[in-house]
């Protein structure tokens, strides 16, 4: 009989509460997506590349799922009051008609595990697909579909998702039914909001606290457009503390705003107005905190999606692709070898990258033309870095055949710098750091050696020399090849070759089935070389690591708060059955009460949007200028139809939330009837 | 459009059928379970009456009150107000003689507790889409008359139980309706509160003209009205009339209690 119970309740709930469910089946998506990240096509393949970063990355998972058992607690606890609370009266009865405490406790513990049952029945599948949809999505994004997309099933992640979502829900749940079990049958039975009523603060303190929540938001958004440049916790804490406390402020005298509007507007208002403004402003009364939390943790998730996208095309836009390998051994002619060999069809181009090291004992030189070029620059500490840095250091020269070369196998203009020219190059990275060089040399810079003046191109030079990391130059000169030659120690030496697959090799199977079908070949001559999928690893996994995990959580505090809000709000307007019927009773249509449902509704979650929407501008204009840049290259297009996906996602998002209250409202409403009243 | 001006010309010597009840039935459930509430009740209350309903528990009198309120439709029979069949309404027609043609006081107050005295008392007008000073005007004179002025701008917890009700009274009263049914208007209230309340719902019929019909358990507030119908088993059993200017409402009252132990220790109860 028990069980039948407990059986019978579970299924009631489920057909009952749709959000509920969602909620739940929404926890275990987020746990087993995050748990099952090492098993995603990417990071197979960077494992393969990058083992002991994977491995330190894994290492990471514990500490975030531990960050997500926390959030997800609150989206779980939240779901499972709703749910309770919409029982209240039947659990009353239960009470009335002598059941125990103790059995009535076991009863809804034996409901959690029925319903997480089910939650996991329908959760898992769907997050299995979900994460063979993002692996295969993030494959074919970075460009990788070759490495070949393999089913993947992680019984640890499954393991630990059970676990971690049936802790989060008994827990959840043992803190709710004891809090429900101890109430006394009359409170459970009556279940109206009137008499939790709070009176309403529409005076002069609840507008002050609205204006000082104000000030503080402002006094955030400027610290942290103006302080944060240099980044320091003395600006970061008053920066938050300011932003939480002004969120919490703002819209705990904000209940206060409103009544002062409906005042004025009583007497010449019509319809529901008034009814519909006290009903909003009661829900700020009562629900500022949890306006301010869904605030904060929207702000949260559109700061973390943001940082993530950043760091996504941060990254992808270094990905400077050269050459396809570079082959260290250079005792023996590798060009001529490969080129006539059997695999021959399969490379593009091979060629002799000649990099040297000037012949100091020799030749002088004298960057003082370069110098002034930079001092001219505006002041930063990066320029400054630079002005120390170039002073007196003896550079890299590279001839310019070679990298002509390598211009033409990236389909770019050849170099023809002649007898008194010479072009910059640099492979180090970094936005700032390049601009400041790109700025001297369209000022106008020059070197001298032995006297001679040399003028450099106004382009800087940033393609790298080698396929990965055979060598980072902080800055090298391009010069004709006859300067090359009398100017570096030994003009005969190869510093290494640079090969490029075919065209025919990479359309037939791929780029990264190519780079390992080459790979092979070399290591079957007997040769070193680093390939371009290193570089592409070692790229794929900043880029993994760094804007996986945030928009992975960006996600799930975006899916929190809507939760958070729509179940507030939903359990909100469930106590307020007996004042649509008092409203039926005086004369207003179920249309009319359908339509302010909606109108408060709609408020509810403006009024949360639009404080996070001003805090996101400043958060994301912070974000973007202290704390991580994209690069001066990165496509702005792509950036952009970044975010707009992003922001046409979190659209999406909020209306499926709205749609779904709006929903669950107008049916409420529509089984409103008067003749239930007694 | 100044609605006290139109009330005020009411005459309360009008004795015009306001409401009419023909034989109506209300049966609940089927077969065996079946529970016959209204057993085919029939009356007229005239304009300007005020009339008590009143019986022991579970003799229909509610069912009876909440059937003219259109919150039950009869099984049988027709109600019909200022000569409209109230079963012919639909949705929205039902929704503006909600509001606008009969007031409901209910037993307990049934204030919307976030809204100010004032706001909940504007509501059945604002509904119906009237307000400035055609809202203002019946306001103030509303609460004149019941004693609210001071509690205009609280809200519902701030007032005792007889200012809310007051608050109520106005509310059901502003719309200018043809008749105002009040269920047990003094059930949540103590003596010195009911008494206040009855003084101003009497002096209000006897004013302004308005139709009262009042379900009523309590003998102190029934002996405010003019005629008084006994309802028993679904059925009516008796009818008081009192001569509102020549009999005292002591002797009433007694009359009121004479009736009500027959009732109880009528051949009725003799199990």
């Amino acid at each position: 009989m028990f069980f039948k119970q407990i059986f019978r309740n579970g299924r009631k709930n489920i057909k009952n509460n749709g959000l509920f469910f969602g909620s739940l089946v929404a926890a275990v998506v987020a746990f087993y997506t995050l748990l099952s990240m090492g098993e995603q096509d990417v990071m197979r393949f960077l494992r393969t590349m990058e083992s002991d970063a994977v491995q330190k990355l894994m290492m990471l998972i514990p500490a975030i799922y531990v960050v997500s058992l926390f959030f997800v607690f609150f989206l779980v606890y939240f779901a499972c009051a709703y749910q309770l609370d919409g029982r209240r009266r039947e659990l009353g009865m239960y009470l009335m008609l002598g059941m125990k405490r103790s059995r009535m406790f076991g009863m809804l513990m034996g409901e959690t595990v029925f319903n997480s049952v089910i939650a996991l029945v329908i959760g898992l599948p769907v997050s299995l697909i979900l994460t063979e949809c993002v692996s295969l999505a993030t494959a074919r994004g970075i460009g990788m579909g070759i490495i070949g997309h393999k089913f993947s099933l992680s019984l640890t992640a499954i393991l630990w998702t059970v676990a971690g979502f049936l802790a989060v829900q008994l827990i959840a749940m043992f803190l709710l039914s004891i809090r429900f079990v101890r109430q006394e049958p009359a409170a459970l039975l009556k279940s109206d909001v009137s008499e939790t009523q709070k009176l309403p603060k529409t005076g002069k303190v609840g507008v002050a606290i609205a204006v000082a929540g104000m000030v503080m938001l402002a006094a955030a958004y400027i610290l942290s457009i103006q302080q944060m440049g240099i980044f320091s916790y003395i600006v970061l804490i008053p920066v938050l503390i300011l932003g939480i406390w002004g969120t919490f402020w703002l819209y705990k005298g904000m209940g206060a705003l409103i009544g002062r509007r409906i005042m004025k507007k009583t007497m010449s208002r019509s319809g529901l107005y008034t009814f519909t403004g006290r009903q909003i402003q009661e829900n700020v009364l009562h629900q500022y905190k949890v306006l301010a939390v869904a605030s904060l943790l929207l702000l949260l998730a559109i700061a973390c999606v943001s940082y993530g996208i950043g760091v996504a095309f941060g990254r992808g836009a270094e990905s400077g692709h050269s050459a396809d390998f570079t082959i260290t051994d250079t005792d023996q002619d590798v060009a001529e070898e490969l080129l006539s060999g059997d695999s021959a069809w399969m490379i593009k181009d091979c060629y002799a990258m000649r990099l040297g090291h000037m012949d100091i004992d020799s030749h002088t030189y004298n960057a003082e033309g370069m110098y002034k070029a930079i001092s001219g620059q505006p002041q930063s500490d990066i320029r400054d870095n630079i002005l120390e840095n170039i002073q007196g250091r003896i550079d890299y020269f590279i001839a310019e055949s070679s990298y002509n070369r390598l211009l033409a196998s990236l389909g770019k203009e050849p170099l023809d710098l002649g007898e008194n020219r010479a072009a910059m190059y640099t492979s180090m990275s970094g936005s700032d750091f390049q601009s400041i060089l790109a700025g001297a040399l369209k000022d106008g810079a020059s070197i001298e050696i032995d006297g001679k003046t040399y003028e450099l191109l106004p382009e800087l030079y940033t393609d790298n020399v080698v396929a990965d990391r055979q060598i980072t130059l902080y800055n090298a000169y391009i010069v004709a090849d006859e300067v090359y030659d009398s100017l570096v120690t030994d003009p005969e030496e190869i510093f290494a070759y640079n090969l490029s697959l075919s065209d025919a090799l990479v359309e037939e199977s791929g780029l990264m089935q190519a780079i390992l079908e080459m790979g092979q070949v070399l290591d079957n001559c007997g040769l070193h070389y680093e390939s371009y999928l290193a570089g592409i690893g070692r790229n794929l996994f900043y880029t993994v690591a760094g804007s996986y995990i945030t928009i992975y959580l960006g996600v799930l505090f975006l899916i929190i708060a809507n939760t958070v809000i729509s179940l507030k709000y939903l359990i909100w307007q469930r106590k307020n059955h007996g004042r649509y019927m008092t409203l039926l009773m005086l004369g207003a249509r179920k249309s009319e009460l359908a339509r302010s449902a909606v109108r408060q509704m709609y408020t509810f979650f403006t009024l949360v949007l639009s404080v996070t929407a001003v805090s996101g501008v400043f958060a994301v204009w912070c974000l973007f200028t202290n704390f991580t840049r994209l690069p001066a290259n990165a496509s702005m297009v792509h950036v952009l139809s970044a975010a707009a996906v992003a922001f046409a996602a979190f659209v999406v998002i909020e209306c499926i939330y709205m749609g779904v209250i709006r929903r669950a409202t107008g049916r409420a409403i529509g089984a409103l009837d008067i003749t239930d009243r007694r | 459009m100044n609605m006290m001006n139109h009330r005020e010309q009411k005459a309360p010597a009008d004795s015009g059928r306001v409401l009419e009840v023909k034989n109506i039935t209300k049966t609940y459930g089927v077969g065996d379970n079946e529970t016959k509430a209204l057993k085919g009740i029939t009356f007229d209350v005239l304009k300007g009456e005020f009339l008590g309903i009143m019986g022991p528990s579970g003799s229909g009198k509610t069912t009876l009150l909440n059937t003219i309120a259109t919150m039950i439709r009869p099984t049988s029979g027709k109600v019909l107000l200022e000569r409209q069949e109230l079963g012919r309404f639909k949705d929205r027609e039902l929704a503006d003689y909600r509001g606008k043609k009969i007031g409901y006081l209910f037993q307990d107050f049934e204030l919307l507790d976030n809204m100010t005295a004032k706001e909940n008392i504007l509501l059945p007008l604002s509904l119906h889409g009237i307000t400035g000073k055609a809202a203002a005007d019946p306001l103030e004179t509303l609460a004149r008359q019941l004693d609210i002025e001071d509690v205009l701008n609280k809200f519902p917890s701030q007032m005792s139980g007889g200012q809310k009700q007051r608050v109520a009274a106005a509310r059901s009263l502003i719309g200018n309706p043809s008749i105002l049914l009040a269920d047990e208007p003094t059930g949540a209230l103590d003596t010195k509160n009911s008494r206040t309340l009855m003084d101003q719902l009497s002096k209000i019929n006897q004013t302004m003209g308005i139709t009262i019909m009042m379900v009523t358990h309590d003998a102190s507030a029934a002996s405010y009205c003019s005629r008084i119908l006994f309802i028993q088993d679904g059925q009516l059993f008796h009818e008081l009339r009192r001569n509102v200017e020549s009999e005292p409402r002591e002797v009433f009252y007694e009359r009121i209690i004479t009736v009500l132990t027959q009732l109880g220790g009528g051949s009725a109860h003799v199990l």
